[in-house]
C-alpha cells in the first residue's frame, strides 16, 4: 500500500507524460490568417484614433496658449483696450484667493491703486470720461475697504485698527498722487473728476476713523455692506 | 513527447510594442509562440478539436488586438493570454453547457478500488483527459497549467490571481480528486 503522497506524485508524473494535443497545420494557417487580418484592422483603427487624439490635443494646447496669452496681455491693459474686460475677470477671480480680512483689504487697496494708475493714463490720453470712471471705481474700492474695516471692528478690534491704519495710509498716498495730477491737468472736467475723487476718498478716510464711535464707515453710500464693489469701471474702448 | 516550448515573459515586451505599431512580423512571432499552447490548454478543457481551434484563434485575436487593455493589467503577457483563454472557455461552457460543475470533493464517487491498484501507466492519455474534465473548473485549470503546460506554481498563481501557497493546495486537492475520478471510472 503506497502513501497518498507517493500516489499523487506518480499521478502528477503521469500527467506530465501526456502528449500535448497540437492543432492541425490547416488550423494554424486559418488561425494566423484571421489573427493577421484582425491585427491589421486594429492597427489602422488605432492609428486613426491617435491622429484624432493628436488633433484634439493640439487644438486644446492652442486654445490654452491663446487664453493664457490673452490673460497675460490683459494684466497691463487700460480702460480703452479691447482686453480690458478680461482684466476685470482676472481681478474678480483673484478675490476668491483672498481668505483673511487682511488679504481682502490688500486686494481692495491693490485694485484702488490700479484704478488710480488707469485714471492717470486716461487723462494723459485725453480720455476724461474713462478717467472719471476709473476714479469712481477707485472710490468704490476704498469704500469697500472701509466697509471691511467696519465689519471687523465687532469681532476683532485690534485687527480692525491695523486695517484702518493701512486704509487711511493708502488714502493719504492716493490723495498726494491725485493732488499732483490735479496740478498738471487743465481740462476742467478732469479737474472736477479729480476733485470729487479726492473729496470722496477723504470722506471715506474720515468715516473709517470715526466708525469706532459712529458705526458708519461710508457716508457716500457706495460699497457698503458685505457686497463687493466692482473692481474696475465699465470699459468703453 | 513534449513539444510545447516554455512560455515567454519579458522577451514578449518588445514584440508587443511592435504589434501595437501594426508590425505583422511581431504579431506572427507571438502567434507562433502561444497558439499551440493555447490550443493545448483549451483542448484539455473542452475535449473537442473544433471548439479548441475556434477558441484558440479567438484568444489570440483578442490578445493581439486589445493590447491597449493589456498595458493596464500589470501582469505578464503570457498570464494575460491564459486568462483570456480561460474566460473564453468559461463563455463556451455558458453557451453550450458544462458536463460537471459539482466539486469532486463533495461528490460521491465509488471508493471500491484500492488506490494503490490504480495502474497509471495503463491509462491512455485520453482516459486521463476525460477524467480531468470531471474536476471543477479551478482544479482542471491548475492541473492543466502545471502539468500539461509545464508552468511553475508562481506562473500559475499569476494567471489564476492566487498566491503560490493557494495554488499548491489547490493542486494537491485536484490530484486527489483526479485519483478518485480515475478510481470511479475503473470501478465502472
Amino acid at each position: 500500500m503506497t502513501s497518498e503522497r507517493q500516489r499523487l506524485e506518480a499521478l502528477a508524473e503521469r500527467l506530465r507524460g501526456v502528449d500535448p494535443m497540437m492543432p492541425s497545420p490547416a488550423a494554424k494557417i486559418r488561425g494566423w490568417n484571421l489573427v493577421s487580418a484582425a491585427v491589421q484592422q486594429s492597427a489602422t483603427v488605432h492609428s486613426r484614433r491617435h491622429s484624432v487624439k493628436r488633433l484634439i490635443l493640439a487644438a486644446v494646447a492652442a486654445a490654452v496658449l491663446l487664453v493664457a496669452g490673452a490673460v497675460a496681455a490683459s494684466a497691463d491693459s487700460l480702460p480703452d483696450s479691447a482686453l480690458y474686460p478680461l482684466k476685470g475677470v482676472v481681478e474678480q477671480a483673484r478675490a476668491a484667493f483672498a481668505f483673511t480680512p487682511a488679504d481682502r483689504l490688500t486686494y481692495r487697496l491693490d485694485l484702488a491703486r490700479t484704478r488710480l494708475t488707469e485714471a492717470e493714463a486716461m487723462i494723459a490720453r485725453h480720455r476724461v470720461d474713462l478717467a472719471g470712471e476709473a476714479l469712481n471705481a477707485m472710490n468704490d474700492q476704498l469704500n469697500a475697504a472701509a466697509a471691511l474695516v467696519e465689519s471687523e471692528k465687532g469681532s476683532d478690534p485690534a485687527l480692525a485698527t491695523d486695517l484702518e491704519n493701512r486704509l487711511v495710509q493708502a488714502i493719504a498716498t492716493h490723495d498726494r498722487q491725485l493732488a499732483g495730477l490735479q496740478g498738471q491737468v487743465t481740462n476742467p472736467v478732469a479737474q472736477n473728476a479729480i476733485s470729487q475723487a479726492r473729496n470722496r476718498a477723504a470722506q471715506t478716510a474720515q468715516a473709517a476713523k470715526a466708525a469706532g464711535t459712529s458705526g458708519n464707515p461710508n457716508p457716500n453710500g457706495k460699497g457698503q455692506g458685505s457686497g463687493p464693489a466692482s473692481p474696475h469701471p465699465t470699459p468703453k474702448p | 513527447m513534449r513539444a510545447l516550448g516554455k512560455a515567454a515573459s519579458d522577451d514578449d515586451r518588445p514584440l508587443i510594442e511592435r504589434v501595437r505599431r501594426g508590425d505583422q512580423d511581431a504579431a506572427r512571432t507571438l502567434f507562433e509562440r502561444y497558439f499551440d499552447r493555447i490550443y493545448n490548454y483549451v483542448y484539455a478543457r473542452l475535449g473537442r478539436a473544433e471548439d479548441a481551434e475556434d477558441l484558440a484563434i479567438d484568444t489570440m485575436t483578442r490578445s493581439l488586438t486589445r493590447l491597449d487593455l493589456f498595458q493596464d493589467q500589470g501582469v505578464a503577457f503570457s498570464s494575460w493570454v491564459y486568462r483570456i483563454a480561460h474566460n473564453a472557455t468559461i463563455d463556451h461552457y455558458r453557451r453550450h453547457g458544462k458536463v460537471t460543475l459539482v466539486p469532486l470533493d463533495d461528490a460521491t464517487l465509488p471508493q471500491s478500488a484500492d488506490p494503490s491498484d490504480l495502474a497509471l501507466q495503463q491509462l491512455s492519455n485520453e482516459d486521463l483527459r476525460r477524467a480531468l474534465r470531471d474536476l471543477t473548473d479551478e482544479q482542471q485549470q491548475v492541473l492543466i497549467l502545471r502539468f500539461f503546460q509545464d508552468l511553475t506554481a508562481a506562473q500559475v498563481a499569476g494567471i489564476m490571481g492566487k498566491s503560490v501557497g493557494a495554488v499548491q493546495a489547490l493542486q494537491h486537492r485536484a490530484l486527489g480528486s483526479l485519483e478518485r475520478s480515475l478510481q470511479g471510472r475503473a470501478a465502472n
